[in-house]
């Protein structure tokens, strides 16, 4: 007997699920006949669960009933800005858990994003099994390829509470470039632009035959083709404020009117150069009056309000052209990927940007769950095995002193990868250290996404620096982080081997799967007979993030100098690097002595900084980030000078 | 499957593994070039990468999930020129085996952040004129001095990008006046 596993899509918008057989891969369709289906979940008053295209079209009616999008808030904290995005557009509630978690309320029950999700994937699981035949329990899901660890952990969590074995947590354009190249026998280099529902995903691969090799990966979870809905919303809703003096963003359903008009127009925009928009009713004055909207939106007129969007797309293509050491000219091909890549005006922006058309052959919205597909049968034996060679898409780093967070594995770094850093107490006879994990570019702790924290103790007691701990990270073939500390001495592990994870703990999952939430999900076939069960309220308790102040310190193990200064004491921080390592003093070459004195000259932060300054006397950080690594510009080059005396 | 490698091999490997250089644990010479070191990582990856391996026991997993991810680190190290060279001098002091990734930069490090505040000196000074206009609330000058900037950096897609924002920007706050 054949083993089966799925490839599933789990998009924003739209997700797809595919399947191998007799070697050749399906997309499934779903019981209305459907190839993809709305990744929305509508709740009965009977508590049961419809999932899907027909669990859409109930948003106009029951919008505070019926969850969309949930892909753009799992594994995200709650005080994160794109919950509170989400808090402003959508009607269903969204609140608070502990562990600054975010919890979905409908009819009173709350509900994790990984259960959200669970149910969609649910509905795949059935789409497959109907057409298999059998019982579907293996799957990869894809996530986009600039998912964090706590995305990423909380979409293999959903997998697991819908009943699936999840064998391994894909990339997206990854999937979509095996789509593309599996047993094609292609020496080539290619370039994924994945614009999807809620996400941006430009990864640059190298295809050698039966190897897939990453080279590069870059992102904006922030960017998709919400996005490009919402300057159609407000453009109406703008139109609309003009003609009656009623801003219709303020009604939930007047709003889910704009926003269905908005994506049908943008749709239209596909294929047609201009659309009208027209709703009979958008809302009722309060006079109980009827207010409609018509309006002709045109092709330049939409390309000119989503320009600024999509040159942000390329910015982010530059940089993974720059990470993998290319240029458009180096590329034999560009895949497109993403529903909002139809748009003709996207398409052309793609082939002026990478100097050659994409190709026409891949279909944007199951390419993914096609190339899924196929990695999953790999897995199991059932086709031909081709090598995906992935990176890790974000700096992981540790918080250290002055509220930084240093780099220990960077960005578009092959994995699996383990790194281990050394790090010695910072007081006599210390009991405990605590180490905080982030993800993302920036040197301040504060603007990466913090994965955790945890407090290791129980290691041999001894004067500061005696003490040695080692601190391994590890990201895993999933882009899934794992960090362990154990002491040199005495070899004990950390007590708390922690799994990061600002989601579900594992009694929470067990419990969760036990309650069987993604049962209540009825196949398209038979919605109305769902039984309806009793869920018991979720307890939590996880680690807090930010919440316990750390009142001790510790010091990365040098072997050039203890690195102690009082600077940093009174400072609630964990971690003190010790004095720039041997190997930084190799590395500083002629071209950053150059960088130093035009630096200099224009004047950005006049003195250099050393890793143990407090960060209220650090050079300014901007928002976006131009200016985040000045500091360490200048540190180097300070080092550098010294060396050259010697 | 791949995995057509000797359990007893896999045993022997992550024994020694600690002793091995990273050309010795790739199987390369140490003047080997990118390509060839390329090739090895994948060839390594085929026998040792966790998706290569799934028929295994859970104990020959685990070895193999170490020798990849010390594969990994190797090919980390080798292929790019600035880590490799500083490599190869702690490799010729007989210093150590290993390198700390975080340790030894990339030549990328450098680049990227030229790139967000320009390439040129002038794309640079009027890029920081652009942020301090910003910093002040002068949008209008801000636009300007990215204007001047892109003149000299005119393929700076990070420019036109913060233009574009800014316009934009500027287009929102005249059309809604607050």
């Amino acid at each position: 007997m054949a083993e089966i596993a799925v490839g599933i899509d789990l998009g924003t918008s739209n997700t797809c699920v595919s399947m191998m057989q007799n070697g050749e891969v399906k997309v499934l369709e779903n019981a209305f006949g459907e190839r993809t289906s709305a990744s929305v979940v509508h709740f009965h008053e009977d508590g049961s669960v419809e999932v899907g295209n027909s669990a859409k079209a109930k948003v106009i009616h029951a919008p505070a009933q019926t969850v969309r999008s949930a892909k753009r808030l799992i594994g995200r904290y709650h005080f994160s800005e794109e919950v509170k995005k989400a808090q402003a557009v959508y009607a269903y509630e969204i609140v608070e858990a502990p562990n600054h978690g975010v919890r979905i309320e409908i009819r009173e029950e709350e509900f994790s994003l990984p259960e959200i999700s669970a149910m969609v994937l649910r509905e795949m699981k059935q789409i497959a099994e109907r057409h298999a035949g059998d019982n579907v329990t293996q799957a990869v899901i894809t996530v986009p390829a600039y998912f964090n660890d706590n995305q990423r952990q909380a979409t293999k969590d959903a997998g697991r509470i819908a009943g699936l074995d999840v064998l391994r947590i894909l990339n997206e354009p990854t999937a979509a470039a095996l789509a593309y190249g599996f047993g094609m026998g292609l020496n080539q280099r290619v370039a994924v632009y994945d614009l999807g529902g809620g996400t941006f995903d430009i990864s640059v691969l190298e295809i050698g035959k039966d190897i897939f090799e990453v080279l590069a990966t870059c992102g904006d979870t922030f960017l998709g083709g919400d996005d490009l809905d919402d300057r159609i919303i407000d453009l109406l809703a703008d139109d609309f404020v003009g003609k009656y003096k009623i801003n219709p963003r303020n009604d939930p359903y007047a709003y889910e009117k704009l926003k269905l008009a908005a994506e049908n127009a943008k749709k239209a925009l596909s294929i047609d150069e201009e659309t009208l928009v027209v709703i009979d009713e958008v809302m009722k004055s309060a006079e109980g009056e009827t207010l409609g909207l018509e309006r002709t939106i045109t092709r330049s007129e939409f390309s000119q309000l989503t320009h600024d969007l999509i040159m942000r797309t390329f910015k982010v293509c530059d940089e993974a052209l720059q990470q993998s050491d290319l240029t458009v000219r180096d590329l034999d091909g560009v895949i497109l990927v993403g529903g909002p890549t139809r748009l003709p005006m996207i398409r052309e922006a793609v082939a002026h940007y990478f100097q050659q058309e994409p190709r026409g052959d891949v279909d944007p919205d199951e390419v993914v769950s096609i190339g899924a597909a196929i990695h999953a049968a790999s897995l199991v034996g059932e086709a031909p095995d081709s090598m995906l060679l992935d990176v890790t898409p974000l700096d992981l780093r540790i918080g250290v002193a002055g509220g930084l967070a240093e780099p220990v594995i960077e960005r578009n770094t092959p994995v699996p990868i383990e790194q281990t850093r050394t790090f010695t107490t910072f007081q006599d006879h210390q009991e405990s250290v605590q180490i905080r994990v982030y993800q993302g570019d920036h040197r301040q702790a504060d603007e990466n996404a913090m994965l955790g924290q945890f407090e290791f103790s129980g290691f041999s007691k001894g004067l500061r620096s005696d003490v040695k701990i080692d601190v391994t990270f590890e990201i895993n073939a999933d882009g899934i982080v794992k960090v362990t500390a154990s002491d040199q001495a005495t070899g004990q592990e950390a007590s708390t081997q922690i799994t990061l994870s600002s989601g579900l703990a594992e009694e929470q999952i067990e419990r969760i799967i036990e309650q069987d939430v993604a049962g209540r999900v009825a196949t398209g076939a038979k919605a109305e007979s769902a039984a309806q069960k009793q869920i018991a309220p979720i307890t939590i308790n996880g680690d807090v993030p930010g919440a316990t102040a750390a009142k001790v310190d510790f010091v990365e193990y040098s072997p050039f100098g203890d690195g102690k200064t009082d600077l940093s004491e009174g400072f609630d921080n964990d971690i003190k690097l010790g004095d720039v390592s041997e190997a930084e003093l190799d590395l500083v070459d002629d071209d950053e002595l150059i960088q130093l004195t035009q630096e200099a000259d224009m004047d950005i932060g006049a003195e250099g900084i050393t890793l143990e300054m407090p960060a209220d006397q650090a050079p300014d950080d901007d928002d976006d980030g131009l200016f985040e690594t000045s500091g360490g510009d200048l540190a180097g080059p300070q080092i550098q000078l010294t060396d050259e005396k010697k | 499957m791949n995995a057509a490698i000797d359990p007893l091999e896999i045993s022997a490997l992550v024994r020694i593994m600690d002793e091995l250089d990273y050309y010795q644990l790739l199987n390369v010479d140490p003047k080997a070039s990118t390509t060839d070191i390329r090739k090895a990582y994948h060839a390594s990856s085929r026998s040792f990468h966790p998706d290569a391996n799934r028929t295994l026991n859970e104990d020959l997993r685990g070895h193999c999930g170490n020798i990849s991810k010390r594969i990994t680190e190797a090919y980390c190290v080798l292929r790019d020129s600035r880590r490799r060279s500083a490599y190869d001098s702690k490799r010729a002091e007989g210093d150590s085996l290993r390198i700390k990734l975080a340790d030894a930069k990339t030549s990328h490090t450098k680049q990227r952040k030229a790139q967000a505040r320009g390439a040129t000196p002038q794309g640079r000074q009027f890029h920081a004129k652009a942020e301090s206009d910003l910093k002040a609330g002068n949008l209008a000058g801000a636009i300007q001095n990215l204007q001047m900037a892109l003149t000299f950096e005119a393929g700076n897609v990070g420019f036109k990008a913060l233009v574009a924002e800014l316009r934009e920007r500027r287009k929102a706050s005249s059309e809604r006046p607050s």
